[in-house]
């Protein structure tokens, strides 16, 4: 087994103790002096505790996890994606499209068939979207949907 | 006799008719999630708080409905335990034991009721003890200064890993990262700006919401992509339900031995819902010694740890109301929910927001007959609903997360954060760092340094009081402890209940 995991991790672990208590260094301190406990007191704690933690990652690391590799990796990057598109087109093309368009894409590439993964997505979004909008009165952008709204 | 009365009063707040309506969908909502293999009890709060939150629910009505879906979520459990073999999560592990043989022996149905009242005592035991217990805990804790309520946060830290946790040192880096994270944002007490890089959207700090929603739903999605789990697991069909008076008599004794000590294991810091099953079931076969059968479909095996199990998530209530320390990832998530709404867990909740405390208590009770009058008529309802593949269950619940974050504040960027957390969530999953620490670093950082801060200033910075009473002595000697034991009893305790996994 891999112990490989650990410590890559304890490393990027300590890097980012170190950086967050140089950080905290830099705080000011408050107006009208020092203080028993100023703004950096409770970050430097954490920083020092973060760092003997990682370094004892670094030197006494747990067998790792295999990651997961090709098509694996591909489909979970593609999920990320997809939900980072769902956010960016949420607004301007509407949260049904949107929905249909995202969570269908999620269902077909987690194995559904494509035509049933997207009607999916369609009607999960109508659902939510009707709940929403006029059930709790919160209401979700309708985006290029807006001329149904449009009485 | 004033518990009584609160109570009565607290009855008064669960029993109108619109907060009976919420714990009542709660009640179903949290049996689904609880049902749904995966989906912990934990998700399954954290997904739901958003939603409670944009109803703009009251904070009592908000509570009552959540408690329930957390009593919910527990009987849940047991439905995908004993029909797919798969426990929804750790303490459900022990139910599978008896359950899913009794299942394939086509005694399905009357493993799933016998389950749902020895839950159902389970939880009512442990109800009457946090009544009991809850307000003498409130009571001591009010002698607590701000020392001890530092060294208290830090046992809550140390014992969260549980007896049975692998790796203290990950527990703790969790903890340092949650913390670090609640930092992040302008500092109350002296108005210092910290990590927020000048950006605007990191002012008022990272919203714990978005980070729980992020950390455990959608660090599942990608898990379960990654396993390929999509298709779902073959079923085992459900019987007619065949239960006589004289089967319920049989694990009566069971399930009140087994909400006893599950409640007690829900109270202790570092015990909690796993070890309280697992303790009522081993001891329940060395009680009934040659007459049971347990591992091959003992209905009493069922019951032990199911009552166990149970009790342990009321008891850990008492915790999380009484120090405002909770003890376990779903009560962590309850926790997240009352500082949203601006109540400080402790025990000045018992005085200043009675009706809050007792309404919750009094909703449990009620919520345990809710869930025992749902839970036999519509087990169908369940198992049906259990059936739909995950390839379209979890992309529904990433809907559901996207929608709850975005109509809190109506900000795109939130998102952007909660799939950030999600992404890492998985990333740490991988590498077994524990996310309920990281969770509970965010939500306890700003009580932890409030009290540093106040020590500190009654002792003129001596870092020695700290460490100057007797009560904080103990509570640091319980916190070391809670980091030095599951080194040593950790791995035994651990093969024991491996061992006492596998059929013998």
């Amino acid at each position: 087994m891999l112990r490989l995991n650990d410590r890559v991790f304890g490393l990027l672990m300590l890097a980012l103790a170190v950086a967050y208590g140089w950080g905290a260094q830099q705080f000011s301190e408050p107006f009208g002096g020092g203080e028993a406990v100023g703004p950096r007191t409770f970050p430097t704690i954490l920083a020092v505790v973060l760092a003997a933690c990682s370094l004892y990652l670094i030197v006494r690391p747990d067998p790792g996890n295999p990651w997961p590799k090709g098509r694996t990796a591909l489909e979970m990057l593609i999920a990320v994606a997809v939900l980072i598109a769902y956010t960016l087109i949420l607004e301007p093309v509407g949260f049904i499209v949107a929905t249909m368009l995202a969570i269908g894409t999620l269902c077909w590439r987690m194995g559904a068939p494509p035509l049933r993964a997207y009607l999916s997505g369609l009607i999960g979004g109508i659902v939510v979207f009707a709940l929403f909008n006029y059930l709790l009165e919160l209401p979700l952008p309708w985006g290029v949907l807006a001329f149904v709204e449009g009485h | 006799m004033d518990t009584l009365n609160y109570l009565i009063d607290g009855f008064g707040v669960a029993l109108a008719p619109h907060n009976l309506m919420f714990a009542l969908m709660g009640a179903f909502l949290g049996t689904l999630i609880g049902a749904l293999p995966g989906l912990g009890p934990a998700n399954g709060v954290a997904i739901l708080i958003p939603l409670a939150f944009t109803l703009g629910l009251r904070p009592e009505t908000a509570l009552i409905m959540l408690t329930a879906v957390y009593a919910g979520a527990m009987y849940g459990g047991r439905i995908s335990s004993i029909l797919l073999n798969i426990p929804g999560d750790e303490p459900a592990m022990m139910t599978c034991l008896d359950g899913y043989p009794m299942a394939r022996q086509g005694r399905a149905a009357e493993a799933l009721a016998i389950s749902a009242v020895a839950s159902f005592i389970g939880s009512l035991i442990a109800t009457v003890g946090l009544i009991l217990l809850a307000p003498l805990l409130a009571r001591f804790a009010l002698t607590f200064g701000a020392a001890e309520y530092f060294a208290l946060f830090v046992l809550a830290f140390a014992t969260l890993g549980g007896i049975t946790g692998k790796n203290p040192v990950k527990t703790i880096l969790a903890a340092a990262l949650g913390l670090m994270i609640a930092t992040v944002g302008i500092d109350l007490s002296t108005g210092v700006q910290r990590f927020t890089f000048g950006t605007l959207e990191l002012y008022e700090g990272v919203d714990f919401i978005i980070a729980i929603v992020g950390l455990f739903a959608v660090s599942e999605l990608l898990v379960f992509i990654e396993e390929k789990a999509g298709a779902g697991r073959e079923m085992i069909r459900v019987n007619k339900l065949s239960l006589k008076w004289k089967d319920i008599r049989e694990i009566l004794p069971t399930s009140f031995r087994g909400g006893v000590i599950g409640f007690i294991s829900g109270v202790l810091p570092g015990a909690g819902a796993s070890l309280g099953s697992f303790i009522s079931y081993t001891l329940e076969k060395k009680i009934l010694g040659s007459k049971n059968r347990f591992g091959e479909g003992d209905s009493r095996g069922v019951a032990a740890p199911e009552a166990g199990n149970n009790g342990a998530s009321s008891g850990a209530l008492v915790p999380m109301l009484t120090l405002g320390v909770p003890g376990s990832g779903t009560t962590a998530v309850l926790l997240a929910m009352l500082i949203s709404f601006n109540i400080t867990p402790g025990p000045l909740m018992f005085t200043q927001n009675a009706d809050v405390v007792w309404g919750v208590i009094a909703a449990l009770l009620i919520g345990n007959f809710l869930l025992l009058v749902l839970n036999i008529p519509l087990v169908g309802v369940f198992v049906k609903l259990l059936s739909v593949p995950p390839m379209y269950l979890l992309p529904m619940v990433t809907m559901v997360a996207f929608v709850g974050i975005y109509s809190i504040s109506h900000s795109p960027v939130d998102l952007y954060f909660m799939v950030a957390f999600g992404v890492a969530g998985y990333f740490l999953r991988k590498l077994e760092i524990p996310l309920v620490p990281v969770i509970l670093g965010m939500l306890l950082g700003p009580e932890m340094e409030k009290n540093l801060r106040h020590a500190m200033q009654i002792s003129d910075g001596d870092w020695m009081v700290l460490w100057s009473s007797p009560l904080s002595i103990t509570l640091w000697a319980i916190a070391i402890a809670g980091l030095v034991l599951p080194v040593i009893v950790g791995p035994i305790l651990r093969r024991r209940m491996k061992a006492g996994a596998q059929p013998d």
